[in-house]
């Protein structure tokens, strides 16, 4: 393939002098290896190269974008983002970034340091031995995997901008299927970059959410003090980011817009927002603005939203460094880094015992679907365990929660100790356990 | 894309190393999108997706490497990283002689275009949204088009292409009385070219989501329990796609990891129940000419009168199924291996009627637009939103009601439909799974569920 630096540098001159006021091009690399593993035999194997680019074009204050994997036309991608451009009718001004010092990041440690390929896949396949020998009734693993990936973010713009930025990530995932007396039920878990190689944690985690969901059923409808566990804390807090998300306040798209300076939760409850966290740190963000840590909520307050170059300049205010692109093509958006509900005390036993009655969310399903972040509504599949007087009584199963994020946040009454952060994608998001009083349950019986 | 000697290297390069199948997988797609808000354009773009991917297969294990390079020496690269973890007793080539020619329909070729046009379709459903309510306080629009051009072949001598060209207009309202917002929405789309637009009428579909907002901000919360539940015809086929369908599939059958696992030629729902999944159907969003493994899209009868008559199965499902394939092997993009997917899948009409099954069910919700959803195919536990519900109270439409989910288990929900009504029609919808995003549709004539668990956050009505 040909010298992509010098190809951007020719799409930006002829962006140019083909009357262009501006323009930027986003180049991603990935290199991806995962393998799965099924009775101790490899199931699936797949290894990539992939390239992207982006061209971002300002036409009389207007950006028009085009992507393309194959980098062979120059001047008609350039005319396809110039037409895009030409019949964009919004007067959002979207400025590109200047050059500027990033902070050094820290590199992530890799749990898969040194390892080659077929190291991995022992290692899967001992991950799936090992859940296998942990109890008689797990009786398969219905996915186990490890996956490593590397990937490259370069960023060139007319602002004399030139930005490269090196991401990896690994990991393992499994899950089992347990049988007792036919009844089938399955678990999951992660481990990725320092953990990544910690397959006996792994195991056991799955095995114990398989073994902890035997003998579910659902619970009456009512109203439940309930505690969602960290991971599916987290995991509600992803579904619900977008309403941070200044582009959405902008548009009338969020149920916070209006409310900076005012509370929208808990005394208990500080939202983050930090890129240089050493879950996943990055240097600058996808238009080459410099990390920064932001405060969102403090203390129930919110504080910000997350801007990039184009929402902060509507409103005034300075980039939080959240400009995110869905691909190297896709138009600047708003992404949160690495977002997380910070920690107080106590840990989920102490929230449990606390809480004293009432049901333990360890799950929920359908997150695209039935969370909306325009209305802040929600209404969701979930399982978990039912508490009584501190005491795990049994599995639940086949229940709903339905409610208003911000409702919810106002109700938390504890906030643990034990942050934990899902599985890594565009973002990464972290929660410890919460305590709620007051949810709506459905369910039969 | 390729020269048949190329790609008959390519293959023979994939088998050297003891593999029992290779198949090549090119594609070279354009994509249009306009993303508008309030009638204003706030960005536009042109995409192009262009990459391959080589399998190769040993008896149950398979190999898959992909690239975006496309040039010969890339792709004898590719073949050789995907064949090294396979090793076995080898296969023949044949020459690439099995010509299969497919496209869908191609009337008007996004090409010849101009993005005026586009905006302009955007602009009568915004419109048409805004002119609904002064309730309406923001309408997003979204158009989307795409030409994917696709070659497969393979070491059995199949060279199969397919074109597939595909647009999708998008509206979606918020209505607001100043203290809270609700949503609507509607995502008209076809499997062909700009002719869809004489088919789509876009102010109905603004209008309708325009509707759906403003009914849903004037709804009380939704009760929860367990209960009747009658959900309309079109997108309500989302139920079947979920709560069944999914564990059709060989990537979960072929493994043992669905309720429905050796259950065919069994009752698995109620006899009032027939399913189908169609690729063939002209011009429709979920529709392929062959599938991506070059086989030709078919019909299939999933469940006939309640029996199970057949999964979906993809070759690697074969193999480990003992069951044909179904020409249901589907991709995202060369990015992923084919796996075995949904096309345009309903419930075929039945013979009740539609007004009795809500005047006969007593007290409990009519979902008259579902959102989506999702499945465990090992338990069979699904969830789905209601978009728009209605509560009915003793045998009549009360109100609207907001905030509903719809869960339960497949096997069980199924064998409790007990109406199905008569006239079938169908929604367009997006279905993720292990090898990514696929358009399909899904559809099904009014039909009643004689009970199932229904989420809210209401009390009685």
């Amino acid at each position: 393939m040909k010298d992509i630096k010098a190809f951007a540098k020719e799409l930006l001159n002829k962006a140019l002098s083909m009357g262009c006021d501006g323009a930027e091009v986003c180049v991603t690399y990935n290199r991806d290896f995962g393998a799965g593993v099924l009775s101790g035999e490899i199931e699936d194997y797949s290894v990539s190269s992939t390239f992207a680019l982006g061209l971002r074009v300002q036409l009389n204050g207007k950006n028009g974008y085009a992507y393309t994997e194959a980098p062979e036309d120059a001047d008609s991608l350039v005319e396809e983002a110039m037409d895009s451009a030409g019949s964009v009718g919004s007067e959002d001004e979207h400025p590109m970034a200047n050059p500027s010092e990033y902070p050094r990041t820290q590199k992530k440690p890799d749990g898969f340091a040194g390892m080659e390929e077929v190291d991995k896949i022992q290692l899967c396949k001992a991950l799936e031995r090992e859940a296998l020998a942990l109890d008689s009734r797990v009786k398969r693993a219905a996915v186990c995997r490890v996956f490593s990936a590397e990937g490259s973010f370069a960023i060139y713009n007319t602002n004399g901008l030139e930005a490269e930025r090196s991401d990896a990530v690994s990991g393992c995932y499994i899950e089992p299927v347990i049988e007792q007396d036919g009844e089938v039920r399955d678990g999951f878990a992660f481990r990725v970059d320092g953990e990544a190689a910690n397959i006996a944690d792994c195991a056991k985690e799955a095995v114990d959410e398989a073994v902890a969901q035997l003998g579910a059923s659902p619970v009456a409808p009512g109203e439940y003090s309930v505690i969602l566990r960290n991971d599916a804390a987290a995991s509600l807090l992803g579904a619900f980011s977008g309403m941070f998300s200044a582009d959405a306040v902008q548009k009338g798209l969020s149920p916070l817009a209006g409310m900076e300076g005012q509370s929208i939760g808990s005394e208990l409850v500080s939202i983050t927002d930090d890129p240089l966290h050493p879950i996943s740190p990055s240097p600058f963000d996808d238009e080459g603005v410099p990390s920064v840590r932001t405060a969102v909520v403090e203390k129930g307050v919110l504080k910000t939203f997350l801007h990039n170059l184009k929402t902060a300049k509507k409103a005034g205010v300075s980039s939080t460094s959240n400009g995110g692109r869905g691909s190297a093509g896709s138009p600047v958006g708003v992404r949160p880094s690495n977002f997380f509900i910070e920690p107080v005390k106590g840990t989920l036993d102490e929230l449990i015992a606390q809480m004293g009655s009432g049901l333990l969310i360890t799950d929920f399903s359908g997150l695209h679907a039935g969370v909306n972040s325009v209305s802040g509504r929600f209404s969701l599949l979930c399982k978990g365990r039912l508490i009584q007087d501190g005491q795990n009584v049994r599995a639940v199963n086949e229940i709903t929660i339905s409610g208003d994020f911000v409702d919810l946040l106002h109700r938390v009454k504890a906030v643990g100790n034990d942050i934990r952060f899902s599985m890594p994608g565009g973002s990464c998001v972290g929660s410890p356990s919460l305590l709620i009083e007051g949810a709506a349950i459905s369910g039969r019986g | 894309m390729i020269s048949r000697s190329n790609a008959e290297a390519v293959l023979a390069e994939a088998l050297k190393t003891g593999g029992d199948f290779a198949e090549l997988y090119m594609e070279d797609a354009e994509s249009h999108s306009i993303a508008m808000l309030q009638g204003v354009v706030e960005n536009a773009a042109y995409s192009r997706k262009k990459g391959a991917g080589v399998r190769v297969l040993s008896g149950t294990k398979s190999a898959y490497a992909y690239t975006v390079d496309t040039s010969l020496e890339a792709l004898l690269d590719t073949a050789r990283r995907a064949s090294a973890i396979i090793s076995g007793e080898g296969a023949e080539i044949r020459h690439l002689t099995d010509i299969r020619q497919s496209k869908g329909q191609y009337g008007i070729p996004f090409s010849t275009i101009d993005n005026v046009k586009r905006i302009t379709l955007l602009l009568e459903g915004t419109n048409a949204a805004k002119a609904v309510s002064h309730e309406i306080n923001r309408v997003s629009a979204g158009y989307f088009d795409t030409d994917k051009k696709v070659l497969i072949c393979n070491s059995e001598g199949v060279w199969a292409e397919d074109r597939r060209p595909r647009t999708r207009l998008s509206f979606d309202a918020v209505a607001t009385d100043g203290k809270e917002y609700q949503t609507g929405g509607e995502r008209p789309a076809y499997g062909m070219g700009f002719e869809a637009y004489e088919l789509i009428d876009p102010a109905a579909a603004g209008e309708t989501a325009a509707k759906t907002a403003v009914t849903m901000l004037h709804a009380p919360e939704c009760p929860a329990g367990y209960m009747p539940v009658a959900i309309d015809g079109g997108f309500g086929g989302v139920i079947l796609h979920e709560a069944c369908v999914h564990s059709l599939e060989a990537t979960s059958v072929g493994r043992g990891n669905s309720e429905f696992c050796g259950k065919m030629g069994r009752r698995i729902a109620s006899e009032k129940v027939t399913a189908i999944d169609d690729g063939t159907l002209k011009g429709e969003w979920g529709s392929i000419g062959c599938d991506d493994e070059g086989n030709p899209s078919q019909r299939n009868v999933l469940i006939e009168n309640g029996i199970l008559k057949s999964y979906l199965v993809d070759r690697l499902g074969s193999r480990l199924m003992d069951h044909p394939m179904t020409g249901s092997a589907r991709r995202q993009s060369y990015e992923y291996a084919p796996t075995s997917r949904m096309t345009n899948t309903f419930i075929a009409p039945g013979t009740d009627d539609e007004e009795e099954m809500i005047r006969t069910m007593g007290d409990g919700l009519f979902a008259a637009r579902m959102g989506g959803g999702s499945v465990n195919p090992l338990t069979g536990e699904f969830n789905f939103s209601v978009i728009e519900g209605y509560w009915v109270k003793d045998g009549k439409i009360y109100c609207p009601v907001r905030g509903a989910a719809l869960i339960g288990r497949g096997a069980e929900v199924l064998m409790k439909i007990d109406r199905v009504g008569r006239d079938m029609w169908m929604g367009h919808g997006m279905c993720g799974s292990r090898s990514g995003s696929v358009p399909t549709n899904v559809g099904q004539p009014r039909i009643r569920v004689s009970g199932m668990t229904v989420g809210g956050k209401g009390s009685s009505i």
